[in-house]
């Protein structure tokens, strides 16, 4: 991938604080009043217009959260969180519920072509030939403005609009917002709604049930191959309001979808809240390939503010041979507690985690994945790089195991850290546990800065240093680069090369 | 130990304290000493770690420590062949030191009971964290052992074999070993014995300038026993320590490993076979820190798990953040032959400076059926073929030391184990 | 082109001195050999001519068109037209070598006021020079350097030399680990590329490379000096003698 110039380049234009996204809209808001109590729950699930059965089940997760205490296992540190000190709702006034593109606020639609993401539903394009010259030639721009994307954009805690409805409808593919399928498709929510992760599955993901306020639901049925990728870009504005994004992918029998994931926030001094749930739902011979650009805002250069993203992310190969695949860059948020994980239940089913988790500044990274092998013959894939620079810590955590009926199964595990400058830290702490004797592990772990060998000989064929650095760090991460779909990889690359500037020296 | 007070006391719990407070005016120390062991029966009270508490994640010891024997001052234990003929016998037999032990040039040997007595051993007898549970229950109640210094420059020819042999009840047990700058010597840590006793065993190593030492643990506990072991060594500027574990008896098994550098040009090895029957919990932890720069390490463990036995091997890598040079290097292969066993790897890298080359790998396998084939077609018996591979898979490393004698001794003591749980 | 004055230089790391007073002057046009036994500072030379940071001049100079190049660090040094051909190249894991060379040579075109390639001219030179050292395009396409073998590893140095155009080759132990075959191979590329306007500084320890490389000077280093040298007839008599004799006499 031919960023590194183009990084450079890139850096150098962007001011002292490196974060392009962190512009606030002044945009009308409608909020529930600060605080969390069954009021504002009963307030966030009136607002949505919600059936009694979804009240209930939210009230549930509140009373079961109220039982439960912050996890401290992770290697982050922060000051306690004052639950009362956020708001739970916050809503663009223009927007009553989601509706079509024609409909939305201009304000709303130039924040997005500001974010670079054009909400407007442009002709899929026929795919090109690649030839030798295609593979060195950079795509012109971003995924998003190549059109061929469904977008659900969602602002504060609502969705504001989903694109190429018409089109994925045409296909039998739902794509809406989760809001609008708890309204229009609850006999599919009533069933795989916290299917995957339960209410009750951990302090973040049960709060999340008590209070999410939007995301995206995505349902491919038997037999569909999803005709485009698709995509939620989340957006944080309003201060001290926290995001609580709800996201239910269901893929039925031989079904396939690709999703994306994007996000950013405006740059304040406070941290924000942002604690998320993921279900992925795969039957029978599916597939589901999720990739995620994560570039919350990271906090400044002393390390004051910044999102707290507490997501829980989870897939359920629940069908034979089905097949899920998690591919994450994560160069933002001051911290990130991130454990996208597959439970490989049916037989002959694999599961994939392709990571980079790139920090510098202050920032703080425990991520990882959980592999857990239920079923005959499952395979699992684990590939992790993570570049620690600045002051800040960078931790890989995953867990694979392999439970008593798992015959055969298989995991490969690579993780490798890169340190850039003496402040940081790398830690790999990885969790293998096997009671079935057919299983195979393998894991291997790496932990090193750039070689000088390899910068003197890319400097002795002309590239000056900082240059020669960026081109080892892309091919560092390249394995995991090359996972995601080709204008998305262009981003991250050069998303990487501006987390890491001002690194070294 | 665990932060969260416990609802109820365990029957253990209860036994251990209850056990202080009648030996209390049994075990020796002067003021100094008694206040530590004070401040280790507290966090006893506050209860025995549980799976929460990240260092004992596989072990519980709160839920696996069923029972706790009394202790048992009639009990008789005997000395044991040492694994190497020859060799200097520090026997501590049912918890009780030798006052008259052999003569070896260039040592001097003390019983860890007088060191308790004058106080001198009490800095010691801190615990290193608020989860080190051996430390606390050794603290509490250690009554004898041996302290053992190596003067400088001195070389020696024949292994010490420190032996604690245990014959039921209880057994508290401290060596301590002060190796000085350039002097050479093997040390044997024997734990063995008959009874279904519950052990605590605190091994202190202090390793001066220039000192080599190979340090053998052979642990061949009957499977009624509960052994639970800490080794902890210091190693000084361009001292080597290699350190050998043989793990292969109890029921309930926890070796911990606790090693730091701290001179330049220190080397550390370590090298283990963990040999796992029957319906037993075994748990080898180590912790390692570089603490300073230019310094290595290697460690690799074998583990070879058949019947219901339940494995667990946790290994973290300190980089401390002036420790630049560092080079260090883990591998943990496992061989899981039965589908009643389990074992569980947590490698960890932990790591606070840029200049360095650390890695760990870690396997579990199956015996490998390319070989096992090959050798099948060579006319060998599956079973025996099996037997084989399996040997073969431990004996590698401890093909590793360099003295012919020791490989040999050491060798015995696996064919031993392979005759009785082949 | 090339003027070493009385050179000192040492490793950073313990204060080893391994040049200790070298003086070699290397025209437009010239193919020079330096020779050597083992450890006698052959490839410290090279590390020092292409500014590797771990050896430091303590004394002496190295102009370079008449230029000192002391200060320049080694991608400075590389756009001037200073190329190393390495021992041994460095593996860089995820860097497509396409990628690379792209990025190398457009460097080049930037130090001279040039615009960068354009993909079809730059696909066109790289499947040219990869034809004439018989080398096959799809490992081109293969992270630099990972997998090559030894041989592999060397071509791909020549086609980097061939399409980054130098005008000071340094080229160390370049027959290291070659059969006869690659030799020839490696030997033909270099030798298609003498011009009048560049000159080859070419390091081994053995006569058969310069067999195929015809020297017109051979200088033997011992201890970090130029203790003799000579014509092409110099690399022959050390190949039949050894280095006993030359050094007996120098000293």
């Amino acid at each position: 991938m031919p960023a590194v110039q183009d990084t450079i380049d890139r850096v150098r234009k962007i001011d002292v604080d490196q974060y392009k996204y962190g512009f606030q809209t002044e945009i009308a808001v409608d909020k529930a009043p600060k605080g969390l109590s069954e009021d504002i729950i009963r307030f966030i699930s009136a607002k949505k217009d919600e059936p009694s059965w979804m009240l209930e089940w939210r009230l549930e997760a509140y009373r079961r959260w109220l039982t439960l205490e912050e996890p401290t296992w992770a290697r982050v540190h922060y000051p306690k969180i004052d639950f009362q000190d956020i708001y739970y709702y916050a809503a663009p006034k223009s927007t009553p519920g989601p509706s079509s593109l024609s409909d939305v606020d201009p304000e709303l639609l130039k924040v997005y072509e500001k974010l670079g993401i054009p909400l407007r539903e442009q002709e899929i394009l026929a795919g090109v030939q690649k030839t030798d010259a295609s593979e060195l030639e950079e795509p012109s721009d971003n995924v998003y403005k190549s059109g061929r994307v469904a977008v659900d954009a969602v602002f504060d805690s609502v969705s504001v609009v989903t694109t190429f409805k018409k089109e994925l409808a045409q296909a039998g593919v739902i794509f809406c917002s989760i809001s609008e399928a708890i309204r229009e498709h609850p006999e599919l929510v009533q069933k795989y709604l916290g299917s995957v992760v339960p209410t009750s599955d951990n302090f973040y993901a049960t709060l999340n049930s008590a209070v999410f306020t939007d995301g995206s639901f995505v349902f491919v049925p038997k037999g569909v191959r999803c005709p485009m990728e698709l995509s939620t870009y989340f957006r944080m504005n309003e201060k001290n309001t926290g995001q609580f994004e709800r996201t239910l992918i269901i893929a039925e029998e031989g079904a396939y979808v690709s999703y994306l994931e994007g996000c950013t926030a405006p740059q304040r001094d406070e941290n924000q809240l942002h604690a998320a749930v993921v279900e992925l739902v795969a039957l029978d011979d599916a597939e589901i390939k999720y990739s995620t650009v994560q570039n919350w805002y990271p906090g400044d250069a002393e390390g004051k503010g910044g999102i707290y993203n507490f997501v829980t992310k989870r897939g359920d190969c629940r069908g034979d041979r089905s097949k899920i695949s998690w591919t994450q860059v994560e160069t933002g948020s001051a911290i990130t507690w991130k454990y996208p994980s597959c439970i490989l239940r049916g037989d002959d089913s694999s599961g994939e985690f392709y990571s980079i988790a790139v920090s510098n500044g202050y920032q703080q990274v425990d991520s990882g994945t959980k592999m857990i092998h239920l079923g005959k013959n499952t395979s699992s894939r684990i590939i992790s790089k993570g570049i620690a620079a600045g002051f800040s810590q960078n931790t890989y955590r995953g867990q694979v195991s392999a439970h008593r009926k798992a015959t055969n199964a298989r995991n490969f595990t690579n993780c490798d850290s890169l340190l850039i400058g003496d402040q940081c830290g790398a830690h790999t702490v990885p969790y293998m546990e096997a009671k079935n004797s057919t299983a195979q592990f393998e894991h291997e772990a790496t932990t090193s800065k750039i070689s000088e060998d390899q910068k003197f000989y890319v400097m002795q064929r002309g590239i000056p240093e900082e240059e020669a650095i960026a081109l080892i760090v892309n091919g560092f991460v390249k394995d995991v680069i090359q996972q995601l779909p080709m204008e998305f990889a262009v981003e991250a690359q050069k998303l990487i090369g501006i987390s890491l500037e001002g690194s070294v020296g | 130990m665990n932060m969260h007070t416990q609802p109820q006391r365990t029957p253990a719990e209860t036994a251990l304290i209850d056990a202080f407070g009648d030996r209390l005016s049994l075990l020796p120390g002067d003021g100094a000493v008694m206040l530590k062991r004070d401040d280790a029966i507290e966090a006893i009270k506050h209860g025995l770690p549980t799976r929460r508490v990240e260092s004992w994640h596989y072990t519980d010891l709160r839920r696996l420590l069923s029972v706790v024997p009394d202790f048992d001052p009639a009990a008789m234990a005997k000395a044991i062949a040492p694994i190497v003929e020859g060799s200097a016998v520090l026997p501590v037999l049912n918890g009780k030191s030798d006052a008259k032990v052999p003569a070896i040039e260039g040592v001097a040997v003390q019983c860890l009971s007088e060191k308790l007595i004058d106080g001198s051993i009490a800095p010691g007898l801190d615990p290193y964290g608020s989860d080190d549970a051996i430390g606390a229950l050794n603290t509490a109640f250690v009554a004898d052992g041996y302290f053992v210094d190596i003067a400088d420059g001195a070389e020696l020819e024949k292994p010490i074999e420190l032996q604690n042999v245990q014959a039921g009840g209880q057994t508290h047990v401290r060596l301590a070993v002060r190796v000085g700058a350039g002097a050479k010597a093997v040390i044997v840590e024997r734990q063995a014995g008959d009874g279904a006793a519950l052990v605590s065993s605190v091994s202190q190593l202090v390793l001066g300038e220039g000192a080599e030492v190979t340090w053998l643990i052979v642990q061949e506990q009957p499977d009624t026993a509960t052994h639970l072991a800490q080794f902890k060594a210091h190693i000084g500027k361009n001292a080597k320590l290699t350190l050998f574990v043989m793990n292969a008896g109890g029921k309930l098994v926890r070796q911990e490993v606790m090693v730091k550098t701290t001179g330049e040009g220190a080397d550390f090895k370590l090298r283990g076979i963990n040999l796992l029957a029957g319906d037993t919990h075994s748990d080898v932890t180590m912790v390692l820190d570089h603490a300073v720069p230019h310094t290595t390490s290697t460690e690799v463990i074998r583990n070879v798990v058949t019947g219901k036995a339940r494995g667990v091997f946790q290994g973290r890598i300190n980089v401390h953040q002036y420790a630049q040079k560092t080079n260090a290097k883990m591998a943990c292969n496992t061989l899981l032959l039965s589908d009643d066993g389990e074992f569980s790897t947590k490698p960890e890298l932990e790591i606070f400076a840029d200049d360095v080359v650390c890695g760990h790998g870690a396997t579990v396998t199956e015996i490998d059926h390319d070989h096992l084939f090959y050798l099948m077609a060579r006319g060998v018996d599956e079973k025996s073929a099996r037997g084989l591979l399996v040997k073969a898979f431990v004996a590698e490393v401890i093909e590793e030391l360099d003295d012919e004698t020791i490989v040999e001794a050491l060798e015995a003591r696996l064919d031993e184990w392979f005759v009785t749980h082949g | 082109m090339l003027e070493i004055k009385n050179l000192h230089a040492r490793i950073v790391d313990d204060g080893t001195e391994i040049i200790r007073g070298l003086n070699l002057t290397v025209k437009a046009g010239e193919v020079a050999a330096i020779m050597g036994p083992n450890g006698s500072g052959k490839s410290t030379l090279s590390y020092i001519l292409a500014g590797r940071e771990d050896y430091e001049v303590t004394e002496g100079d190295i102009l370079y068109n008449g230029r000192s190049i002391l200060e320049m660090d080694p991608a400075e040094r590389a756009t001037s037209g200073i190329f190393l051909a390495f021992q041994y190249p460095m593996e860089i894991p995820g860097v497509a070598t396409m990628e690379f060379l792209k990025v190398a040579m457009n460097e080049q075109r930037k130090a001279r006021g040039e615009e960068p390639l354009k993909i079809p001219e730059f696909l066109k030179r790289v499947k040219e020079a990869a034809a004439s050292l018989s080398m096959d395009m799809a490992m081109l396409k293969r992270p630099l350097n990972v997998g090559f073998s030894g041989g592999e590893k060397k071509r791909a140095e020549i086609l980097q030399m061939k399409l980054l155009e130098p005008k000071l080759c340094v080229l160390d132990e370049t027959d290291s680990g070659l059969d006869i075959d690659a030799l020839k191979i490696v030997s033909d590329g270099v030798n298609a590329l003498r011009a009048p306007d560049r000159a080859f500084l070419v390091i081994t320890h053995y006569q058969r490379l310069l067999e195929h490389i015809v020297p017109d000077s051979v200088h033997v280093l011992y201890r970090g000096q130029v203790i003799k040298s000579g014509d092409k007839s110099l690399a022959l008599d050390l190949e039949a003698n050894g280095y006993a004799g030359v050094i007996g006499e120098a000293a």
